[in-house]
């Protein structure tokens, strides 16, 4: 077995990657006018315990599928009390896939280290993912959305930063460490920190920050050579902002523009003709961005969970509040999520042209495809994967070819 | 009364952005009000909640102990009431006589009142009242233009909710056994946040008995700034 570092890199084309919500697909079509939120007070009683464990088998299913069909990498992500996102722990998840796929990535972007104390949990949880896909893994750190972190999970939003940087400072220490260490942080003090086992990728499993567009977050990643995931639901066009932000500060850390120090996230929707996705992907996009993204906008801004700076430029953004208020009224046509860049759907070329656009212009050589979305069906499911990897995919393959990839697992490995 | 007269106020969970009515009615008689400056919420640009309750009572001390006025009386709302009946349980020696508005610290499961933190911020604050917001509450920090002015309610905000997240309940039932001299509790009937119920958590762990005052909202003094100020001077005349 190679066990390599990732440190060490080989040229290597764009990575796609299949990424996985599993969304609740039966939530009432009422659902925005009779629910107060999809998200941290949902009510439960919406929720069919063998519904969803059909949903685990077949979303799990998709994912293996995504390996069969050529993708690099495969996603999974936590939320917490939420209809659209059910793997609160995304490590169980990712512990099925690692052992029944070989080849890809298996990319976990949880765990919001700040839920966790002793963080070193994670540190363990995360070295026997590394293992149990023989050094496939990606390992991400998110700070977590206000309602996963503050309200769902109750963590004071006036701290959680502070927590969180501590506790991916002793994640880090953790796994490098030569022997048990004392760890005397604001938020955990241990006498023995001593994890068992060791990841198998050396210094350690790729680290990648899922983010929204902070300011701190970019500096973060840049100055710790983290991979930054912009993770919006909204869209290539609406993610410009962000991602040119997080260059500029690439730029002025001093760090090189490697394409590989970002990855983002982009719904498509792939048919054999521009007009047959049209057709095929407006339920499940309705489905999602008026019904399942309802969430309550008083758990949008618990004070503290975003940092003085931020709160200076989003009270002086009117991009952002504008595109709130208009989610907010759940009233986005088809034709609204299309134009503005929402889901990209269309012909195998035409998805192929703006991806390639998307990755040029944002210079990201990580690219997350979310092919499934909302209630999209199995058999849709599975027909946008393969028209993706069969007709989208080779012709992006020659991006980024003469890059390399630092941030990529040891053992993950090309179709 | 003689003499110089002053009690230390510790504001509520929307900072104070103007002396409140029922204040200045106290001051009108002879009192002199020491309001401490209590980090972040003067909106000040900097600010970092402490870590912890430990570390928050540790800053409220400083800027209590740089005011020079205690020992002497100590009015406390809201989160104030919180920290003013810590301060008296573990400093008995500084707090003369302890008065608490609707004090945050003891939570009941039964009646958990409304989570202001969980309501768009252009709605929290008329939930604090039970009548009209009063004017400096419209606009808190509209003095620092349209720029600064939300990022200081931002902060003041930060404030207090580190304080009280995520439910407001500090431990206080374990220690107000402490309370160590006349204290007087008055609570809103119409609190939205601590409901009228949970003044009955505080009587039963301190032994305190709470006088209501009718059609005031948790922040009472401003829904009812004559009945507030009338009762607290016959409580400060006592001490």
């Amino acid at each position: 077995m190679d066990t390599r570092s990732w440190s060490r890199p080989t040229l290597s084309p764009v990575k796609l990657l299949w990424f996985h919500l599993m969304p609740y697909p039966e939530l009432p079509d009422d659902f925005n006018k009779k629910h107060r939120s999809v998200w941290v007070d949902i009510d439960p009683g919406l929720f069919d315990p063998d519904v969803m464990a059909d949903c685990y088998e077949r979303y799990s299913d998709q994912l293996v599928h995504a390996e069969e069909c050529g993708f690099d990498g495969i996603c999974v992500n936590e939320h917490h009390g939420n209809g659209y996102g059910l793997m609160p722990s995304p490590n169980v998840m990712a512990s099925v896939l690692a052992t029944r796929t070989s080849r890809v990535a298996i990319t976990v972007l949880g765990n919001s280290v700040a839920l966790y104390n002793p963080p070193v949990r994670v540190a363990e949880e995360m070295a026997m993912l590394d293992l149990l896909s023989r050094g496939r893994l990606i390992s991400g750190f998110p700070v977590g959305t206000s309602m996963d972190t503050a309200y769902a999970y109750s963590v004071n939003p006036g701290t959680l930063r502070a927590r969180y940087h501590e506790a991916i400072e002793l994640i880090m220490k953790a796994w490098s460490a030569t022997e048990a260490f004392p760890f005397n942080g604001r938020f955990t003090q241990m006498r023995y920190v001593n994890v068992l086992p060791r990841p198998l990728q050396k210094p350690h499993p790729p680290i990648w920050i899922p983010g929204g567009g902070s300011v701190e977050t970019w500096d973060y990643c840049s100055t710790n050579d983290f991979v930054y995931a912009a993770l919006s639901y909204y869209g290539h066009l609406m993610a410009k902002e962000t991602v040119s932000g997080y260059w500029r500060r690439v730029e002025a850390n001093g760090k090189d523009p490697n394409p590989y120090r970002l990855a983002f996230l982009q719904f498509i929707g792939v048919g054999d003709t521009d007009e047959e996705a049209y057709r095929l992907y407006k339920e499940p996009a309705e489905y999602f961005f008026n019904r399942s993204l309802h969430v309550y906008p008083g758990y949008a801004d618990p004070p503290g969970y975003v940092t003085e700076a931020s709160a200076r430029a989003r009270y002086r953004s009117q991009v952002r509040t504008v595109a709130r208020a208009k989610q907010a009224k759940h009233d986005l046509t088809w034709d609204e999520m299309v134009e503005k860049g929402y889901v990209v759907i269309g012909s195998p070329d035409t998805v192929r042209e703006t991806l390639t656009d998307v990755a040029r212009t944002f210079n990201c050589g990580h690219l997350l495809t979310m092919l499934q979305f909302g209630n999209m069906s199995d058999e849709l499911t599975r027909y946008n994967t393969e028209l993706f990897g069969d007709k989208v995919a080779p012709g992006l393959r020659g991006l980024f070819a003469d890059a390399e990839d630092h941030w990529w697992p040891a053992n993950a490995r090309a179709a | 009364m003689a003499g110089h007269q002053q009690f230390v106020y510790l504001c509520g969970i929307a900072g104070l952005p103007a002396p409140s009515p029922a204040l200045e009615v106290l001051a009108g008689t002879g009192w002199e009000v020491v309001v401490p400056d209590l980090p972040g919420f003067d909106g000040r640009a900097g600010f970092q909640p402490p870590d912890d309750y430990l570390g928050w009572l540790t800053v409220v001390w400083d800027a209590l102990d740089a005011t020079g006025a205690l020992p002497c009386p100590v009015v406390g709302a809201s989160v104030g009431g919180m920290l003013a009946a810590d301060l008296a349980a573990l400093r008995p020696e500084a707090v003369s006589a302890l008065a608490l508005l609707a004090p945050f610290g003891i939570f009941d499961e039964t009646h958990p009142g409304l989570d202001l933190y969980a309501l768009p911020a252009t709605e929290r604050m008329a939930h604090l009242f039970a009548k009209d917001v009063p004017e400096p509450f419209v606009d808190r920090f509209g003095h620092l233009g349209p720029d600064e002015g939300p990022v200081a309610r931002y902060i003041c905000d930060v404030a207090a909710a580190s304080l009280v997240w995520p439910l407001g309940d500090r431990g206080n039932a374990r220690r107000v056994h402490r309370l160590p001299g006349p204290t007087l509790l008055l609570w809103g009937d119409q609190d939205e946040l601590l409901p009228i119920a949970v003044s009955a958590r505080w009587t039963e762990a301190a032994g305190v008995p709470v006088e209501i005052v009718a059609g005031a909202g948790h922040l009472l003094e401003w829904d009812a700034p004559e009945e507030v100020a009338t009762r607290l001077a016959e409580f400060l005349a006592g001490d």
